[in-house]
């Protein structure tokens, strides 16, 4: 699975770059996720249940901050571990641009996805359309951790 | 499958009462999406609680609309005579979900309150205009089919029957997965005195919907040329390994046309 958007925020760049590197911002912005805990600056590991339908799984994986370009861009990747369901793997690049005269930032980002094991053989005919809609609320929620009032 | 409990409820309000004491209960309709599910190790309950004999099955005539309890299996709106005279599109979409294992037990009430993107019945229900009538209220089909897998009911909300109001007429036609005969693409067209509504399921992102183009331009002429027309956008449609959004686009075109002949 691929896809891009690109969502402006009126929030100063700085600000919007250090949410992306908090862990509590990140674990309320992680559809499903029961624990976020910091390994070290940049490694994360997590514990996420979801529930698509009737197909409910728990991943325990990790998320890995890479390519740190701040406060312009960074790669986010996880990959998670679901038992007899299986798995998946994903990362967005993201990218930050002041606009604004600096008063806002375009938040603009890349993911890939895939998802293996048993959910993709029986659930393939629907891989592609949940794992975007997960994609999507993970910035969703972020963005709305950033500006509560909207 | 990991070990459960099971329960069979001798009335909805029974059932509510085993769900709400249970960690992880699940209600079982005609399980035929639930138990593969559970056999396969892709959820776990710690009790299911059946509603086979809650009294919530059966089919009947208030008039203007037919009434059909939650538990009625699709083998049953497929052969009723009731379904036959007031909407037979119904009793056709009843005869062409899963196969015949699957009709012997499958239920509207669970396929309706699954939602799987590629049911039959939410097109059904949106086209016609039907009412869903849970243990807590009643609800439009409007504001019932939120997204895909989601529908308005609450957690502890049990369906006990849907109602349909008859319509002029009426065809169901979809484009089936040759190996699940889940709809690639399915259109349900229905005519009212006061227009016509059109329900598309298999392909949209977020479930079933009703598509405003189509509907417009068979509510002013009512056959299979009017659709030629319609613009019919691949954008929130869904792609996959069967088929694309563009062809699902296309897809969704030549079933309303054939559903339009079909009426």
């Amino acid at each position: 699975m691929e896809m891009n958007e690109s969502h402006d925020l009126p929030v100063p760049i700085d600000d919007v770059w250090a949410a992306l590197n908090d862990v509590d911002v990140l674990k309320n912005a992680i559809p499903g996720c029961q624990e976020l805990t910091q390994e070290s600056e940049t490694e994360l590991a997590a514990v996420v249940k979801l529930k698509i339908g009737p197909v409910s799984a728990t991943f325990k994986g990790n998320v890995e901050l890479s390519e740190m370009n701040p406060p312009h861009s960074y790669v986010i990747s996880g990959s998670g571990n679901g038992g007899v369901a299986g798995g998946a793997t994903g990362s967005a690049s993201v990218q930050l641009m002041s606009i604004d005269d600096g008063n806002g930032t375009r938040l603009s980002y890349e993911v890939s996805a895939s998802v293996n094991g048993k959910i993709a053989q029986l659930g393939s005919r629907l891989i592609d359309s949940t794992a975007k809609k997960l994609a999507t609320k993970f910035f969703d929620n972020f963005i709305a951790e950033l500006t509560p009032e909207s | 499958m990991y070990a459960t409990n099971y329960k069979k409820a001798s009335s909805v309000a029974d059932a509510a009462k085993a769900i709400a004491g249970a960690d992880e209960g699940k209600l079982l309709a005609g399980g035929m999406t639930l138990l593969p599910t559970l056999k396969q190790r892709l959820a776990s309950s710690d009790c299911l609680v059946d509603l086979a004999d809650c009294g919530i099955n059966g089919i009947s005539d208030e008039g203007s609309a037919l009434r059909i309890g939650a538990m009625t299996r699709h083998v049953e709106v497929e052969t009723s005579d009731l379904v036959a005279k007031a909407i037979p599109a119904l009793a056709q979409l009843a005869g062409g979900i899963g196969d015949r294992q699957v009709r012997n037990r499958g239920t509207i009430g669970g396929s309706v309150a699954n939602n799987d993107p590629a049911a039959c019945y939410p097109s059904a229900v949106l086209a016609l205009g039907g009412t869903v009538h849970t243990s807590k209220r009643d609800v439009a089909a409007e504001d019932f089919f939120v997204d895909m897998f989601e529908t308005a009911l609450d957690d502890d909300e049990i369906i006990e029957a849907v109602s349909l109001p008859k319509p002029e007429a009426a065809a169901y036609v979809k484009f089936p997965n040759p190996a699940s005969r889940y709809a690639m693409v399915g259109v349900f067209v229905a005519r009212f005195a006061d227009g016509v509504r059109v329900a598309v399921t298999g392909a949209g992102q977020n479930g079933v919907f009703r598509h405003k183009g189509l509907e417009d331009a068979l509510s002013s002429n009512f056959s299979p040329d009017a659709v030629d027309g319609v613009s019919i956008s691949g954008d929130e449609l869904m792609t996959d390994i069967h088929a694309s959004a563009d062809y699902r686009a296309h897809l969704i075109a030549e079933m309303t046309r054939r559903a339009v002949s079909a009426c």
